[in-house]
């Protein structure tokens, strides 16, 4: 081993100095390799996590689907010619799903949940197991069908509604018992519930319920796996032709859990990339102060006859051990990810599974590493080739040209450009990436003006000589602009700060303003038309009438824009939501209320012509559609031509009933349909005894709290800004690094001028309250300058971005005012506080 | 045709060098003409500030000139570039600091090691070793800087500046950080090898008694031989 060592030092110098120059100096890169170390193990943790479950998707899709084929419909049953055609070729399984209320007799507090309900046939599952845990067998295969009013529950709703094994629960018209927990459904995945927990039934059992009437929201579902192992997708959509049936197959199935861990993984490894980006100023930080205590070495290694290449090379090769130091256990963890998890994977969401390591995340992961590593560190880097060995002697001042800084400046756009690439790649979206790197770019340059800008007028302006405030301006700019890497260090870890605290301060406001003002208390979905007036009666006696708005709803698919089938229409990526699925519609002669025309007219009141429709302004952009364009709708397996009559602003945030397609009164009423409503009341007790009697008096009718829903919203919120701030903070405390290096190198200086004052008559006292006030000043700066940028940027962004209204909470700015300050100048005196007590003759004997 | 005098092997020529501060340009050297002849040693003498340092660095490459020339063996070096110049310290020049310029990292063999090292001609130890060993740090070969006294940290600094066989060695006030005993150990030392190396030797100092030794003596006043 010695003798492989020696062969690598001997042939490489560069590395046997690195190694050499590198001994004993990892402490000092603890928050680089961290900062290195976050950044790479999230993106190659969730990448790989990501990569093992679309392999295991890709590799189980028959068992996931369950089935070769899915047909669905919605509202309607499966029509009959299809039906029997499919049972005479092959193996058939008849799944209804739904979405409604269930209520546990147990509990008088949170006793009401809303579910999404799954009833199959006696062949379900046609692949795999279901596996249950029930009271007294343990985890058993279970033929749901022979269940009659049994039900299967999650553990989620378990615990939501504290029920157990045995007991009893209302659903629509039946009392049924919890027969046992879900822990393996097979076809789970495909089937991703957005909503609530699953309950499974069998079909018999759904029918009890009384749930299933005309208009309400049902998805029928059948799996099938034909005889013909030959049969293709084109024959069975001839099949369907006219029908509001569609399919899915092994191959083509997109579904919302594939949606869902391509989003996931896409936003955590955005926040992996932009950890390492922030991050990236503090290994510029950790680089700048590691070269400032390293500047004798350099002077003297060149004044031993080193070239300025041979320089940069050992130092560069130093970082380079210190990003792999970072970037291989960041890497081996996150590719042990999928492994650590994947008991827990196995056992919820797939019948096996066997975890591995692919090579895409590590590639990724190391390249983002390496390249952001090197982006922060190759500026700091080419300052080796300023410094002169004449340092040894005496500081110079002399402007260096540096040959190099023009090879330098395009390794910079060439490391831009791989990380631009990169990230159009992770994302799949150049413009995001754009924003990304314009707003970050835009970011430090506003920060780099502010900075200068504060520090020409520190140079220009002049006070008394002899004066305290002269003596603290001229130790800020004087001392070679140190106190200039202290200010731009923290600015960067606290404007962000500042800028994530307005964002939240200003959020709350918002969704506390809207709760309280503008949104309802709660939704109600799944009403029939019949029951309405009822409810109109129950809400005239308790919220009041003004209080409970109700409005026609059917769900439907849009299948061509001006006479184009949708699967052939290049649309904004943003939009293409609208046409993957059903789509709510409503009707209406009548403007809705929160909504503003952007462009046409609202039709007459009294309109009974050709079918309109109002579009939602920003969708019609996205679908590039406007006024006198055709849109054809698929409702309920009737084909609808509509043309776009007006386009309007729908107001999301208001959180009323909004609707993307508005139609015109037509014969699509006379359709089987429900209705949605909201309600509200000031008097929350009010409010839910009106839900309690409704969804009580209602079977079929659930509710959803508008309250528990921003709850979650504000939730995920909230760790967002968690992991920002903890991002902030490690950002912030590299100014640390920064600070103590500079410290340490300025403490020389410092030395000699304790000496000077103490000679001069100068008592320690005073001394210190001159560093105080110069610390305090460069404190405060700092502040200043953050807070100007985080107020700059969270007013654009939430502006522009957010659309929410710049809030300023004054009693947190000024305590993020007056931290920094605090801390730099107790840190500050803390380090420098025993210099006080040096004997004056000795510093200036042994003075150069 | 050699501008220079066969035994010369530093030739200055109206040398003048200007140093910027923050207020002023102050100029340390005003028109330095001098020729150091192989194989001797000379003394740079003068008082604080009379720019002594300034010319004993500007020999070694590591001080840049306003204006004039100066030649090593009839080359030009006032005109190289940074690198250039990196090379001619590498091959022609050893230098001895005051303050030692050891590398804290590396041991007393690693900083001896290091010019042969940069110019890519370390081969083993051994000749390392040896210098070590005839500046008296046998038993100091594995060492680091902050285990050593202030005169062994110069002897290793002077067995590093001797490694690469310079011709010329420049010594900077060596004893400027040395007591009385240690100063005249490494004195001694520094001219007992500068006669076995053959080298010429620079010796930057305000001590006459060490003046004494050398070959030759100039003295300089504010930026000016006398």
């Amino acid at each position: 081993m010695s003798g492989f060592k020696n062969i690598i030092f001997r042939k490489n110098l560069f590395l046997k100095l690195s190694v050499m120059e590198l001994r004993g100096s990892f402490n000092e890169f603890k928050i680089v390799i961290t900062s290195i170390f976050i950044g790479v193990f999230i993106i190659t943790g969730v990448g790989s996590l990501s990569k093992n479950l679309q392999y295991e998707i890709d590799n189980k899709r028959s068992e996931l689907l369950g089935g070769t084929y899915e047909f669905s419909t919605t509202y309607q049953e499966f029509p009959k010619e299809i039906k029997n055609w499919l049972e005479q070729n092959g193996k058939v399984s008849q799944i209804v799903e739904m979405r409604t209320m269930l209520s546990s007799k147990k509990n008088s507090l949170n006793k009401r949940r809303i579910v999404e309900l799954k009833a199959v046939d006696k062949n379900w599952p046609l692949i795999g197991n279901l596996k249950v845990e029930t009271e007294n067998s343990g985890l058993i295969s279970t033929n749901i069908n022979e269940k009659i009013n049994e039900i299967f529950v999650d553990e989620g709703l378990k615990n939501q509604l504290n029920i157990s094994v045995g007991d009893i629960v209302k659903l629509g018209k039946i009392e049924a018992e919890v027969k046992g927990i879900i822990k393996q459904e097979p076809d789970r995945i495909f089937s991703f519930a957005n909503f609530g927990s699953r309950v499974l039934m069998s079909s018999q059992t759904l029918k009890n319920t009384g749930l299933v009437i005309p208009g309400s929201l049902v998805k029928y579902k059948i799996k099938f796996i034909p005889n013909n192992k030959k049969l293709e997708l084109s024959f069975l959509n001839k099949l369907i032709e006219g029908t509001n049936v569609s399919i899915k197959n092994i191959k083509n199935s997109t579904n919302n859990f594939n949606t869902f861990i391509e989003r996931t993984t896409l936003f955590i490894s955005l926040v992996g990339l932009i950890t390492l980006l922030i991050s990236g100023v503090g290994i510029s930080n950790g680089v700048k102060g590691y070269l400032i205590k390293k500047i004798k070495n350099i002077a003297i290694i060149k004044s031993l006859g080193a070239k300025n290449n041979q320089v940069f090379k050992i130092y560069l090769l130093q970082m380079f051990s210190v990003f792999l130091i970072g970037i291989i256990p960041a890497v081996i963890l996150g590719i042990s990810t999928p492994f650590l998890f994947s008991p827990l994977i196995g056992e919820t969401l797939f019948s096996s599974f066997q975890a591995k390591v692919f090579f895409e995340p590590i590639f990724i992961s190391c390249s983002y590493g390496f390249i952001v590593c090197l982006l922060f560190t190759i500026i700091p880097l080419s300052k080796t080739y300023e410094i002169k060995p004449i340092h040894l002697i005496r500081v110079s001042r002399d402007k260096i040209h540096n040959e190099h800084s023009n090879k330098i400046k395009i390794f910079i756009i060439f490391l831009i450009c791989c990380l631009c690439f990169l990230t159009v790649n992770l994302t799949s979206d150049i413009k995001l990436a754009f924003y990304i790197f314009i707003s970050l770019f835009i970011s430090l340059t506003i920060l780099t003006l502010f900075t200068n800008f504060f520090f020409i007028i520190f140079k220009k302006i002049r006070f008394k000589i002899g004066s305290l405030l002269e003596t603290i301006r001229r130790s800020i700019v004087d001392r070679n602009m140190f106190s200039k890497s202290i200010v731009i260090s923290f600015s960067i870890g606290l404007s962000l700060l500042v800028t994530l605290n307005i964002i939240q301060e200003s959020l709350d406001k918002k969704i506390y303003d809207t709760i309280n003002q503008e949104a309802p208390d709660y939704f109600f979905i799944d009403i029939q038309p019949s029951q309405i007036e009822e409810i109109n009666k129950i809400a005239i006696n308790s919220i009041g009438s003004n209080n409970f708005n109700a409005q026609p709803m059917l769900r439907g698919r849009i299948t061509k824009l001006n006479n184009v089938n949708v699967e052939k229409l290049k649309v904004d990526k943003d939009v293409q939501w609208v046409l993957k699925r059903d789509r709510a519609f409503t009707w209406s002669n009548v403007k809705p209320q929160n909504n503003k025309l952007i462009t046409g007219q609202w039709w007459e009141p009294d309109y009974k012509g050709p079918l309109l429709v109002s579009i939602g302004n920003k969708i019609a952009k996205g679908l590039n559609v406007k006024i006198g364009d055709k849109i054809e709708f698929n409702i309920l397996g009737r084909n609808f031509e509509a043309t776009i009559h007006n386009t309007r602003e729908i107001v999301w945030e208001s959180m009323g009933i909004n609707f993307i397609f508005v139609l015109s009164d037509s014969i699509i009423k006379n359709a089987p349909h429900t209705l949605i409503a909201t309600s509200k009341n000031k008097n929350k007790v009010t409010s839910s005894e009106f839900v309690e009697k409704v969804v009580s008096e209602f079977s079929n009718i659930s509710s959803i709290s508008i309250e528990e829903s921003y709850k979650t919203i504000k939730s995920l919120l909230k760790l967002l800004i968690i992991i920002i701030n903890t991002i902030a903070f490690v950002t912030l405390f590299s100014g640390v690094i920064v600070l103590s290096t500079i410290l340490d190198v300025s403490k020389k200086d410092k030395l000699y001028e304790v000496a000077i004052f103490k000679i001069l008559g100068s008592k320690p006292k005073k001394i210190i309250l001159l560093w105080f006030y110069e610390y305090m000043t460069i404190g405060l700066l700092s502040s200043l300058i953050s807070i100007l940028i985080g107020c700059l940027v969270s007013f654009i962004l939430l502006n522009y971005l957010f659309n929410v209204e710049f809030y300023l909470n004054y009693l947190t700015l000024v305590i993020l005012l007056l931290i920094l300050p605090i801390f730099i100048t107790i840190f500050s005196l803390f380090k420098m506080l025993k210099l006080i007590y040096s004997k004056p003759l000795n510093v200036l004997r042994s003075h150069y | 045709m050699s501008i220079m005098n066969q035994n010369t092997i530093i030739k200055l020529e109206n040398v003048f060098v200007n140093l910027k501060s923050n207020i002023e340009t102050i100029e340390v050297l005003k028109g330095i003409n001098l020729n150091i002849l192989a194989n001797k040693s000379i003394c740079i003498m003068g008082h604080s500030g009379a720019g002594k340092s300034t010319l004993a660095m500007t020999i070694a490459g590591l001080e840049n000139i306003t204006k004039g020339k100066i030649f090593y063996k009839d080359q030009p070096i006032h005109d190289l570039k940074e690198d250039d110049l990196a090379d001619y310290r590498a091959k022609n020049v050893g230098i001895i600091f005051q303050s030692f310029n050891l590398l804290p990292s590396m041991t007393a063999l690693e900083n001896v090691n290091l010019p042969l090292e940069i110019s890519g001609n370390f081969i083993d130890d051994r000749q390392s070793i040896k210098l070590l060993e005839s500046v008296g740090l046998e038993n100091r070969i594995n060492h680091y800087p902050h285990e050593l006294s202030g005169g062994e940290q110069q002897r290793v600094a002077i067995a590093r500046s001797l490694i690469s066989s310079p011709e010329i060695i420049i010594a900077d006030e060596p004893t400027g950080n040395l007591d009385k005993k240690n100063s005249e150990a490494v004195i001694k030392l520094i001219f007992e090898l500068q006669k076995n190396h053959n080298s010429t030797l620079i010796l930057v100092t305000h001590d006459k008694s060490i003046a004494n030794f050398c070959d030759e003596i100039i003295t300089l006043d504010n930026g000016l031989i006398l």
